[in-house]
């Protein structure tokens, strides 16, 4: 159930939304408050504790007291903020006050020990600099809670003179203790786990744990966790540790992970054909898929890199596809489709079954050829793209080094990016592919291949689209006319 | 949002087991929106960076789902196709006609449900790479939206490692579907002659949420993306081309059963 945590997200950033407002007004005006507020909200002003669909952690109600001279700033900074990461930063600056509203000082003087662990966890880390990672918290922080957050928390009451006071110091310190603040609540640091990388996501983790007094946070935290990422699911044993683990700990399980910038994570197993039928092999020859077991298997099939998760979950499912052959994956739809197809196709002999059957099949077919097509369309379409690329690219260094050498040499570069402009101009119109050709004797190299490929493109499919720079062209050479270009549309 | 409600029908229509496995668009999307509309804090920030960031967190969790569902379904059709050749083979040899208990009514009934069998294995399979397809196509897009409204070069790089991507590699699952093509023919009774084949197409309306429905679904839902552009660009697919089209308009969706 990857997909939930999206939407969960999307909810969850507008459940904030309006828990943040609600929590600004006073009783009186819950009710009078409109739809926005979910069901999922028991009466606010009054109970303890928020649950926001079990995921978000309990939040303290705000007092009466604090309400009144803050609901215009509230108001104001809910009506003005567009932005999702604005948005979880100025509702974590109204919620995190709240949040300390029933505490004790024991929390507050906990948080602001957390404060100083911040950096620590930061300092043993072996991908961010500590300096890079609070500066980035720190100038996140400044740059959009200081300006508007500010006059909103003048107003409160003095029981929130030790927050207040951190910010209205609106030093880095001070800003980054009462974020650590925020992100006690869980959907803050679910939140804040979307916009920093992995790594902070690890010190989020780490605060975490060093507090003791959120151990009811942990568990809602392992089931976000569980959620959240597919790439790091090893956290949620950790997490549920209500210890304060070391640093240590999360940091070997983090780093494996990518970094948000390099890709998916580690490549999977794939079962091919060949290494089913030696997987087949080695359970025969042990007496069957009941007998074999997953150490026999793997040890006959003598397979570099394959372990015994995956054979042992290859056994299963192998067993189960041999003894109930209708219950793989797809089984569910397959008992409905004979009751429904038939009933509804009202067939009576075999003869209609089979052509009923041949009538699916032909439709089969016929959407995978298309499949087919499409996908290597869209494999030439990028191919090209980078190909075009690659040749702005030699281009521009060409230019670049024309320009470096003499002055005069200014003029043969002229023409070559008019006729570059002229090329992309024309491109954006439903263009045969033979004119261009004729218009880059310049770039000759690039040309060349460009109608080959193009006129072979246009050969498999009508209608193929020209292609013109990708959108990614070098600024000083392309820009100003690929904006214009770009921006109209063409009617089909 | 015309892709996004095509693909949002599709995941409807979709095999129950598989609707959370589907790109996440809408969601995407709205990020995107979010992340453009606050113009003054990017580019060249640090915002701008961690924006970015987060958007590809994002994308990556998503390729992750679509490479850990489209793996185990291999994984699943592979031994399944296995299976079914077996199958094929323990009922020739059973109640052929050289068979050891040669028995035609035994052997046709058996060769019906495997005809059964087979056309909706054939039909999953087609559905995977539909699947494949329909989510790479909703990233080529989603990146598109993203660098022109952000002004990034997010795109073209990203889309390179998206197409080596396992769920985008479908050639295994593509060989599957021939090879149950072939064995299709082996198995199906020869056809009669081809007139009396169109004559018996009338309309025929497909209701429940089987294998049948979906590949429809899936083969109307494509065509309708591919109807024309209205920004027609260099990365855009051109109309879908289908030969006997009367094939798809024969065949006419029911509403899909509420599932409770």
């Amino acid at each position: 159930m990857e997909a939930r945590p999206l939407s969960i997200q999307r909810s969850g950033v507008r459940q904030l939304n309006n828990l943040g407002v609600s929590g600004a007004m006073s009783s009186s005006l819950v009710p009078v408050f409109p739809t926005p507020l979910d069901e999922t909200y028991p009466k606010l002003p009054d109970s303890q504790q928020i649950s926001m669909e079990g995921e978000v952690r309990a939040r303290p109600a705000a007092h009466a007291t604090v309400v009144p001279s803050n609901s215009g700033a509230v108001g104001h900074i809910f009506s003005s903020s567009s932005g999702f990461s604005s948005d979880l930063q100025y509702s974590s600056v109204i919620l995190s006050p709240y949040g300390k509203h029933p505490r004790n000082t024991p929390f507050i003087s906990q948080s602001s020990t957390n404060s100083a662990a911040l950096p620590i966890p930061q300092s043993s880390h072996s991908n961010m600099p500590q300096s890079t990672t609070s500066s980035r918290y720190t100038k996140e922080s400044s740059s959009s809670w200081c300006p508007e957050s500010l006059p909103g928390f003048i107003d409160f009451p003095t029981n929130t003179s030790l927050h207040n006071s951190q910010l209205e110091s609106s030093s880095c310190s001070g800003v980054m203790s009462s974020e650590d603040f925020s992100k006690r609540n869980d959907w803050q640091d679910w939140a804040d786990q979307l916009i920093t990388d992995d790594d902070a996501l690890a010190t989020n983790w780490n605060e975490l744990l060093d507090d003791n007094n959120m151990t009811d946070l942990e568990p809602k935290m392992a089931y976000q966790v569980s959620k959240t990422s597919a790439i790091i699911p090893v956290h949620q044993p950790q997490v549920q540790q209500q210890l304060p683990a070391p640093s240590g700990e999360i940091r070997n399980v983090v780093t494996p992970s990518s970094s948000a910038n390099s890709g998916p994570a580690k490549p999977r197993m794939r079962w091919t054909p060949e290494l089913h039928e030696a997987f087949v092999e080695a359970v025969n020859q042990l007496g069957g898929s009941e007998r074999a077991t997953p150490k026999g298997v793997l040890k006959l099939m003598k397979v570099e890199g394959l372990t015994i998760y995956h054979v042992k979950s290859h056994l299963q499912k192998y067993r189960t596809a041999r003894y109930r052959p209708d219950c793989l994956e797809g089984s569910l739809e397959k008992r409905l489709t004979p009751l429904e197809e038939i009933s509804s196709l009202d067939l009576k002999t075999g003869i209609e079954i089979t052509e009923a059957l041949r009538l699916q099949m032909e439709v089969q077919k016929r959407l995978h050829e298309q499949l087919e097509i499409q996908r290597n369309l869209q494999l030439r379409i990028e191919e090209q793209g980078r190909y075009l690329q690659m040749m702005f690219e030699k281009q521009k260094s060409g230019m670049d080094k024309l320009k470096a050498s003499s002055p005069n040499a200014v003029n043969p570069s002229t023409p070559s990016s008019d006729a570059i402009q002229d090329f992309l101009a024309k491109n954006e119109q439903e263009g045969s592919q033979l004119d261009h050709g004729k218009k880059e004797t310049d770039t000759v190299g690039a040309n060349s291949a460009l109608e080959g490929s193009s006129q072979e493109l246009g050969n498999n499919n009508q209608k193929v689209p020209e292609t013109e720079a990708p959108e990614s062209c070098e600024p000083n050479v392309c820009e100003t006319s690929l904006q214009p270009t770009k921006r109209s549309r063409t009617d089909k | 949002m015309k892709f996004g409600k095509r693909l949002k029908q599709q995941v409807q229509e979709t095999l129950p087991g598989w609707r959370d496995k589907f790109l996440s668009y809408k969601n995407l999307k709205k990020l995107v929106k979010l992340i453009s509309s606050t113009p003054p804090l990017l580019n060249g920030s640090l915002e701008y960076v961690k924006a970015e960031a987060e958007f590809v967190y994002l994308l990556n969790n998503e390729i992750d789902k679509f490479n850990a569902f489209f793996i185990e379904q291999e994984e699943d059709f592979v031994i399944k196709h296995k299976e079914l050749q077996q199958r094929i083979q323990r009922v020739i040899a059973m109640w052929g006609s050289n068979g050891s208990k040669p028995s035609e009514t035994e052997y046709k009934d058996e060769m019906a449900k495997i005809r059964k069998d087979i056309v909706d294995f054939h039909g999953e399979m087609v559905l995977l790479v539909n699947y494949s397809n329909i989510n790479y196509t909703g990233l080529a897009k989603i990146l598109k939206k993203y660098d022109k409204r952000t002004g990034g070069l997010l795109r073209l790089p990203f889309i390179q490692k998206v197409l080596k991507q396992p769920f985008f590699t479908t050639e295994l699952v593509s060989k599957l579907v021939k090879e149950c093509e072939n064995t299709i023919d082996s198995v199906f009774p020869v056809e009669e002659n081809g007139e009396g084949k169109k004559e018996r197409r009338e309309a025929i309306t497909v209701t429940g949420e089987g294998v049948f429905r979906n590949t429809v679904a899936a083969l109307m839902t494509m065509q309708e993306i591919r109807s024309g552009s209205s920004t027609y660009g260099q990365f855009s697919l051109p109309p879908l081309n289908l030969p006997d089209s009367e094939i798809v308009q024969s065949v006419q969706l029911n509403s899909p059963i509420p599932i409770v």
